[in-house]
């Protein structure tokens, strides 16, 4: 029986839709590596673009939005050129504001769109239906933003190489989950390829099924209880919806930071090094720590390119605090066009600014509580109530994602307890009715820790997977794998933040 | 003093002439030309080298991968390589010697198609037919590893699938014990029975006897895809953990499979068993009926006659002639021996078939030409359609109208090895020496009915001997 190339594509692509978690990915990136470290280091970065390019239009529905990629990075690197070689101040500004409103003009095209159009009530504008954004659009917007705005400002240098500047804006592992990249970083990666190592190779390939276990293991089984939950809030109980709420801060982690690990963990393989996104934000003790923690090339973004335009924290105290809380409203409408992200980021906002507006007066109390002597106890409750905050916060997002009535889950929180013995029983047995059964819970449980374990002694699990013994290591690629195999839910390859 | 002194005396100082202008002028490095070959040559070595690495590194997790595939081909939950899990079920028990109960639930196509793909070595003979060869066993073949393919119901395609299967898993038999039913020769519609494997008769024909048919390679993409689709291999992991060492075993709905071994005597059951050689051993009610019982079923049987694949059976297909005598000629080519046997129907229900043949037409040419077939290929034939050609054959060797039982087997049938041995020797019966009768010499009485029909038999069979010699193939 011969076995023809169209029967290994059929078998490959089951549908037409390279996700990260998908068979043809895997294949799509093996073979890209592979043509990569066979080209001369000089043609690498042109095969990477020719190849994030393809990765990017594999969906027809992409196809015919490339010119929106195409566009954005065209008119990012002629303004930076533009700023980076005309002295005229003027022609600098307007260059700037050039690119600055282009890349928020495809946002809001592609993403504000209806949400302005519902606001405006109709008279302004029409509300699109089927509106499709690029992939990744959130991401490469950022990116070529962050460039033009560095140029400006000086703190990096013109791109000279277009190709060079594509393949920065185009990446394909930083494509669908981000995180967001800034040139300064990736062009010397970029312009000089890096040899092949083994041991970045094989730290990247664990990073990547480190991530795979954190997304399709942990995040897609939680992913059950939390939706059950959501999906009829209406009816559930106060404790499942506490529960849920708690379990979907853990989904939301694993999922982000899984699809993160997959993408650094691809990009070290290919020779390259990305921003780490996330620094154990499990372990912030203030919620401004959190930020700093979750999401951190976002974060930084914001920082860098809004909060400290607007004057940072060396302003009037009360323009400091509405700095962090525009910060916060700009982070909640990255994430989408709903209201609900929105009041998310109002709440952050608010939050991290009363906590930056109290910092003083609490530490000056601190002293004052003997409980605080103890600085394990003090961590320890600093820590709870940061991560409770948080997912207090988390309620307004979680109800954004299943369309849900946030005010009426913070209303329904408070109703059905029936002492601890009893909302146990009722969280358990709607964990068991959501298909979490059997050996499950115990998995989960035994994975959250075994990851929150690791990646508290190391932020690089690559770098930190190939310091230790072979014996551990190679236990470590089958137990990953074997966990994979066993209790991944498959079919569920969608990441919460590819939307955004 | 200054000897004594324990301070050390300081050197004088040394000038170091910094910016000094050197001897030689400072020339640009000379950038090192190298061999574009050698570069060239030794770029492809080191990717070769670390290319080979990696690979080798990786090929250590390819046993989790062998792992995955291994056990979802043998788990398989859905029946997609090792068949369904009831029919499994069935041959895995039989394979272990045990007989099976609950026959009447059993698809027994499947069965038989996965007997043939488990079954460890070839079998030295099988059969192939219909229900009336399902009392063919070990005992009445005399062969140890005989095993009865024979499935209710069947019609060619059934029969010559059954033999393909073996051959086609690599365990052809030595020995083919055919029992024909006159419907194989039949070309209608009529003639096929709905729960035959049609797909895997047109993939015979196709491929064996090189007839075109509408058959198309099946495309094993979905199969390869379950292989390696983690999530089938998650369903089977779930199956074999509810599964393994249980009594009773589930399928694929978590539905209980109620197929088990039978226990106690296997001769007194309550129910139809399957036995681990392919035979069937009726229930002892039905085994133990009287002579009158008999008679009373195979009275029942004379009106729905040709309601059994033989509506309209006017005349035998030449196309079906063909296909029997290229299936015949393809297994002698196998190297398998076949022994042709004509089971007999109940003497009552032949009887009644005397009256009508011109309802029966069809059926009456099929035993004359097979014997006229047999003869010309010197093929063994043993048995007849009328029971009048069976010497001592009586109505309680009859479970109903169509079904002989063993020890009418025995009357006519000398076992495999006597066979064998008869056509090493040359000393097989003509079977031109036996003439079926196809009509009743003279014409049965108009007002003749179930009781005069009795007795018209009774005297038919008296002059049978007169009559079967005028009889013309």
């Amino acid at each position: 029986m011969t076995i023809t190339w169209e029967q290994v594509l059929a078998f490959l692509s089951e549908d037409q839709t390279m996700t990260i978690t998908s068979l043809l990915f895997l294949a799509f990136f093996a073979a890209t590596a592979l043509i990569h470290y066979a080209l001369p280091r000089i043609a690498r970065p042109y095969f990477l673009l020719a190849a994030s390019y393809a990765f990017f239009c594999y969906d027809p529905a992409n196809r015919p939005l490339v010119w929106v990629l195409l566009g954005a990075t065209l008119v990012t690197w002629l303004c930076g050129l533009i700023i980076g070689r005309i002295k005229s101040k003027p022609v600098r500004i307007i260059a700037l504001l050039v690119a600055i409103a282009g890349g928020i003009g495809v946002l809001i095209y592609y993403k504000y769109w209806n949400l302005l159009a519902d606001s405006l009530g109709g008279s302004w504008l029409s509300h699109r239906d089927n509106l499709l954004a690029p992939l990744g659009l959130s991401y490469f917007t950022f990116a070529a933003l962050s460039y033009t705005i560095d140029v400006y400002k000086r703190r990096c240098r013109v791109g000279t190489n277009p190709f060079h500047y594509a393949l920065f804006v185009s990446f394909f592992p930083t494509l669908i989950n981000g995180p967001i990249e800034r040139y300064p970083q990736l062009r010397p990666q970029i312009q000089k390829s890096r040899r092949f190592s083994y041991n970045r190779c094989a730290g990247g390939a664990f990073r990547m099924l480190w991530g795979y276990t954190k997304k399709m293991v942990l995040a897609d089984n939680l992913s059950h209880y939390v939706s059950l939950v959501y999906g009829d809030s209406s009816s559930m109980s106060g404790p499942n919806l506490v529960a849920a709420t708690v379990l979907f801060a853990i989904q939301l982690y694993m999922d982000f930071s899984g699809c993160c690990d997959i993408a650094l963990g691809a990009a070290r393989i290919l020779g390259y090094d990305l921003i780490e996104n996330f620094h154990a934000p499990f372990e912030s003790r203030s919620f401004g720590e959190f930020w700093r923690r979750w999401h951190i090339s976002m974060t930084g973004w914001f920082r860098d390119y809004v909060y400290f335009s607007l004057g940072g924290s060396r302003c009037a105290p009360w323009r400091h605090y509405l700095n962090i809380v525009i910060v916060f409203l700009c982070s909640g409408l990255w994430h989408g066009a709903d209201w609900r992200y929105l009041v998310w980021g109002l709440a952050c906002g608010l939050i991290s600014a009363f906590g930056a507006m109290t910092a003083k007066p609490r530490r000056s109390l601190e002293r004052f509580n003997p409980l605080y002597r103890a600085k394990w106890f003090k961590s320890l409750w600093q820590i709870v109530c940061t991560n409770i905050l948080f997912c207090f916060t988390l309620v307004f997002f979680a109800s954004a994602l299943y369309n849900t009535d946030p005010f009426a889950i913070y209303g329904d929180m408070l109703q059905g307890w029936q002492g601890l013995a009893g909302s146990w029983h009722q969280v358990t047995s709607l964990i068991y009715d959501s298909g979490i059964d059997g050996r499950l819970p115990v998995v989960l449980l035994f994975g959250c820790f075994v990851v929150f374990a690791v990646e508290h002694y190391s932020q690089n699990v690559a770098a930190w997977i190939r310091k230790q013994v072979w014996p551990l290591r190679w236990t470590l690629y089958y137990a990953a794998a074997c966990a994979i195999l066993f209790f991944a839910a498959f079919g569920q390859s969608a990441f919460i933040y590819q939307q955004y | 003093m200054s000897a004594k002194s324990p301070t050390p005396i300081p050197a004088p100082p040394v000038k170091i002439q910094r910016g000094a202008p050197t001897a030689t002028p400072v020339r640009p490095r000379k950038k090192k030309r190298r061999n574009p070959l050698i570069w060239f040559l030794q770029g492809l070595v080191r990717r070769l080298y670390f290319g080979l690495k990696t690979g080798i590194k990786f090929l250590f997790l390819v046993p989790i991968l062998v792992f995955m595939v291994a056990f979802s081909y043998n788990v398989d939950r859905s029946g997609l390589f090792q068949g369904a899990l009831a029919p499994r079920r069935i041959v895995d028990l039989m394979l272990e010697g045990y007989d099976v109960t609950n026959f009447e639930q059993m698809d027994e196509r499947q069965v038989v198609q996965l007997y043939a793909q488990d079954v460890p070595d070839a079998p030295e003979a099988i059969g192939i037919g219909s229900s009336r060869v399902l009392q063919f066993n070990r005992e009445n073949t005399g062969v140890d590893s005989f095993f009865n393919m024979g499935v209710t119901g069947a019609d060619v395609r059934d029969n010559m699938t059954s033999y393909y299967k073996m051959v086609s898993y690599g365990k052809t038999p030595k020995v083919l014990l055919w029992s024909l039913d006159p419907w194989v020769f039949y070309g209608s519609e009529a003639a096929f029975d709905s729960r035959a494997d049609a797909d895997l008769y047109n993939e015979f024909l196709t491929k064996v006897l090189n007839v075109p048919t509408d058959y198309e390679e099946p495309d094993k993409v979905e199969l390869w895809r379950a292989l390696a689709d983690p999530a089938y291999f998650q369903g089977n992991v779930d199956y074999y953990v509810k599964n393994h060492g249980q009594a009773t075993v589930t399928d694929d709905e978590g539905n209980t499979i109620e197929f088990n071994p039978v226990e106690g005597d296997p001769y007194n059951q309550t129910t139809t068993i399957k036995r681990s050689d392919g035979s069937v051993l009726y229930d002892v009610a039905f085994r133990s009926q009287s002579a009158d019982q008999i008679r009373t079923l195979a009275a029942e049987a004379c009106m729905s006659f040709n309601s059994v694949h033989m509506e309209g059976f006017d005349a035998m297909s030449d196309t079906q002639m063909q296909a029997f005598d290229s299936f015949i000629k393809y297994a002698q080519s196998q190297g398998t021996t076949v022994i042709l046997v004509l089971s007999p129907w109940h003497p009552y229900l032949y009887g009644y078939l005397l009256t009508e043949p011109d309802k029966h037409k069809g059926f009456f040419q099929v035993e004359n030409w097979v014997r006229q077939y047999a003869a010309d290929n010197n093929i063994p034939l043993y048995g007849s359609y009328d029971p009048e050609c069976i010497e001592g054959l009586q109505e309680t060797d009859f479970f109903d109208g169509l079904h002989c039982s063993g020890t009418g087997i025995e009357r006519f049938f000398p076992g495999i090895p006597q066979v064998l041995q008869d056509l090493e020797n040359g000393t097989l019966p003509d079977p031109l020496a036996v003439q079926p009768r196809t009509s009743l010499e003279t014409e049965a009485p108009s007002e003749e009915d179930g009781e005069a029909a009795e007795e018209t038999e009774s005297e038919s069979t008296a002059e049978s001997d007169t009559e079967t010699t005028t009889q013309e193939g």
